[in-house]
C-alpha cells in the first residue's frame, strides 16, 4: 500500500496544483482577518453561516478537495498507467484506500490549516472553538474525498461533476430547501462543529454529534467500497 | 511420441462489444509455453483481446482462463504475469530505476534490489537507470517499462506492440532475449501488425482480422497460404488491349480487366512470373509500358486474403 500511496502522493503534488489550493486556503483566513480589524464583528452565528458553513466548508475545502482527489485515479486513467496497479496482485482496496489518504495528505494542511486559523482569529484563540472547526473541517475533507475518489472512477468529467455538485447541490439546493440539508456532507460537517463546541456554536437546527459521526463514517465507508467494486468491475485502459 | 505442453491461456468463444461495434467475435484459441505471435492490422481486436486475456477488460461472451483460473478479478493470478500494454505512457517525474523498483514492490518481489538491477540489466539499460523517464526517448522508455514487467520474473508475459519505437539493435537485442525467455519455459505473447516482426520470433501465430481468428499454426504454413494468394497488378502501357491480349495467355495469369482509363488489371498467381515475362511480352509486341504496380501489398489486403479462405 506504501507505494500506491507514495506514487498517488507525488501524481498529486504539482507546483500548479499546491500553489491554487494554497490561494484558495488563503481566502478564508483574509476574509476573517479583514472582518476582524473592521469593528463592525458580525455574531457568532452570522460568522458561521458566511465563513465557515459557505465559505469554508461549502465552498473552499470542497474545491480543494475536488481538484485534488477526483484526479486520484482520473489522471492514471487518462494516461493509462492504472493497469500498472491493477495488474498488480494486491486487493483492489488496497488500491484505492492508499488513493484516498494520498488525496486526504495532500489536501489535509492546506483545509487544516485554513480552517485553523480562521477560526484562531475569528474566537480569539478560544482553543476549544478552533479545535472544533479544525476537527470538522478535516472530517469534512474525508468525506468529500472518498466521494471525489469514486466520482474519479465512475466518469472521465469527474471535476466538471464535482463541481457541479458544490455549487448546485451543497451551495445552493442545501441551503433553502431543508430535506435536502440531510444530503449534504456540509450539514454534517458543520454538526460536528457545533457538537464539539456546543457552548461556542449553539444556535441553528443540527442533528446530533453521535449521528453527525456515524453519516460521517457511513459515507466515507460506502464510497471507499463503491470505489473499490468499481475498480473491480471496470475495464481498465 | 512428442506431447504437446498444456495450454497455459485459453481463449473460448470469446466476444467482446461496445454497443453495436463487434470489436472480437466468437474467438477461440490455447496458448501453450514458448512464442506465441498475435498477428492483424490495425484496428483488428487484437489489443481488445490481450485487454481481455490479462483480465483489464471483461469478455461480453466466451472465457478467458490463465492456469485453469479465471483472469477477470483474480489479483493473486497477476503475480505470474507480466503485462505490457501498448501505451507509451511513463511516469515522467521518476527514475528508471525508481519505476521497476516500485513494479517489484507491486508484484511482491522479496529481494527487491537485486530483482530490480537484474531487470535493468535485462533490457540493457543500466546507464539510463538514474534519469527521470521523462528524459528518455520512445525506445527506452518502452525497455524501461519491460523492464518493469520482468522485474517478477513472471511465467506469462503478454506484450503488446512491444517494438514500437524500438531502432533496429533493440529489435535484435529485444528477439534475443524473448527466445531466452521462452527457452526457459515462459509463455510469451507478442502482438503486431508487421508480419515480419512476428515471423522473426513466434513459433505460433494467431491471425486476427475484423475481431475473428483468421488463421493459426506454425508460421511456414501461414507463409505458404499468403505466397499462393492471387495478386492483382495494374499495368499501364500504349496499348492496353493489345496487353490484355498477350498477358491473358500466361499460365499464371486468371483474369485480366481493361480499366476505362486505359490500365490493365491482371489478377495473377503468380507475381514472379508475372515480373519475368511482362517486360518480354511487351518487347515482342512493341509495346511501351509505363507503369507496373501491385494493388494488393497492404497488409489489410493480405489478411482480408485469408479471412476469405
Amino acid at each position: 500500500m506504501t507505494s500506491v500511496f507514495l506514487l498517488t502522493l507525488r501524481q498529486l503534488s504539482g507546483k500548479w496544483r499546491l500553489a491554487i489550493m494554497a490561494i484558495l486556503a488563503t481566502l478564508p483566513v483574509l476574509f476573517t482577518a479583514l472582518i476582524v480589524r473592521s469593528g463592525t464583528a458580525p455574531s457568532v452565528a452570522e460568522f458561521e453561516v458566511i465563513v465557515l458553513s459557505t465559505m469554508l466548508a461549502g465552498s473552499i475545502a470542497p474545491l480543494i478537495i475536488v481538484s485534488i482527489a477526483s484526479v486520484a485515479f482520473a489522471n492514471e486513467i487518462e494516461d493509462r498507467t492504472l493497469a500498472n496497479l491493477t495488474l498488480s496482485p494486491i486487493p483492489r482496496w488496497q488500491i484505492v484506500v492508499p488513493k484516498l489518504a494520498a488525496a486526504v495528505a495532500v489536501a489535509a494542511p492546506f483545509i487544516a490549516g485554513s480552517a485553523f486559523l480562521t477560526s484562531h482569529l475569528a474566537f480569539n484563540q478560544d482553543i476549544t472553538a478552533t479545535f472544533a472547526v479544525t476537527v470538522s473541517a478535516l472530517v469534512g475533507l474525508l468525506m468529500y474525498a472518498s466521494v471525489f475518489v469514486w466520482l474519479g472512477l465512475v466518469t472521465r468529467q469527474a471535476i466538471g461533476v464535482g463541481l457541479l455538485y458544490i455549487v448546485l447541490w451543497e451551495g445552493f439546493f442545501s441551503g433553502y430547501v431543508s430535506g435536502i440539508r440531510f444530503l449534504s456532507i456540509r450539514h454534517y460537517a458543520t454538526a460536528l462543529m457545533h457538537g464539539i463546541d456546543p457552548r461556542r456554536f449553539a444556535e441553528g437546527q443540527h442533528v446530533n454529534f453521535g449521528i453527525a459521526a456515524v453519516v460521517a463514517l457511513t459515507i466515507v465507508l460506502v464510497f471507499t467500497a463503491l470505489s473499490t467494486r468499481r475498480l473491480r468491475r471496470m475495464d481498465v485502459p | 511420441m512428442s506431447t504437446q505442453p498444456s495450454p497455459v491461456i485459453r481463449v473460448d468463444h470469446v466476444s467482446r462489444w461496445f454497443g453495436s461495434v463487434v470489436a472480437v467475435s466468437d474467438v477461440t484459441f490455447d496458448i501453450r509455453p514458448g512464442i506465441t505471435g498475435l498477428l492483424g492490422p490495425n484496428g483488428a481486436g487484437k489489443t481488445t483481446l490481450l485487454r481481455m486475456m490479462t483480465g483489464l477488460a471483461d469478455v461480453s461472451d466466451g472465457s478467458v482462463t490463465m492456469f485453469g483460473e479465471p483472469v477477470r478479478d483474480n489479483p493473486a493470478l497477476y503475480g505470474r504475469i507480466g503485462v505490457m500494454s501498448e501505451h507509451e505512457t511513463v511516469y515522467s517525474f521518476m527514475k528508471g530505476r525508481e519505476f521497476v523498483r516500485m513494479m517489484g514492490r507491486l508484484r511482491g518481489v522479496k529481494d527487491l534490489d537485486a530483482a530490480t538491477e537484474r531487470a535493468i540489466e535485462l533490457v540493457d539499460l543500466v546507464d539510463a537507470a538514474a534519469l527521470p523517464m521523462g528524459t528518455y526517448s520512445r525506445g527506452m522508455r518502452q525497455r524501461m517499462r519491460l523492464a518493469g514487467t520482468l522485474v517478477h520474473d513472471p511465467e506469462v508475459l503478454i506484450l503488446d506492440e512491444p517494438l514500437n519505437g524500438a531502432d533496429p539493435r533493440q529489435r535484435v537485442h529485444f528477439q534475443s532475449l524473448l527466445r531466452r525467455l521462452a527457452d526457459g519455459g515462459r509463455t510469451i505473447v507478442l502482438s503486431s501488425h508487421i508480419l515480419e516482426e512476428v515471423e522473426q520470433v513466434a513459433e505460433t501465430v494467431l491471425l486476427i482480422v475484423n475481431g475473428k481468428l483468421a488463421a493459426s499454426g506454425g508460421f511456414r504454413a501461414i507463409r505458404a497460404a499468403l505466397d499462393k494468394r492471387p495478386y492483382h497488378v495494374r499495368v499501364v502501357s500504349d496499348s492496353p488491349r493489345e496487353m490484355a491480349a498477350a498477358v491473358v495467355r500466361l499460365p499464371s495469369v486468371e483474369a485480366v480487366n481493361v480499366d476505362p482509363d486505359g490500365a490493365i488489371i491482371v489478377l495473377c498467381n503468380n507475381v514472379r512470373d508475372l515480373q519475368v515475362e511482362l517486360p518480354r511480352l511487351a518487347q515482342a509486341a512493341s509495346i511501351s509500358l509505363r507503369r507496373v504496380e501491385p494493388l494488393d501489398d497492404s497488409l489489410e489486403s493480405v489478411f482480408g486474403y485469408l479471412v476469405e479462405r
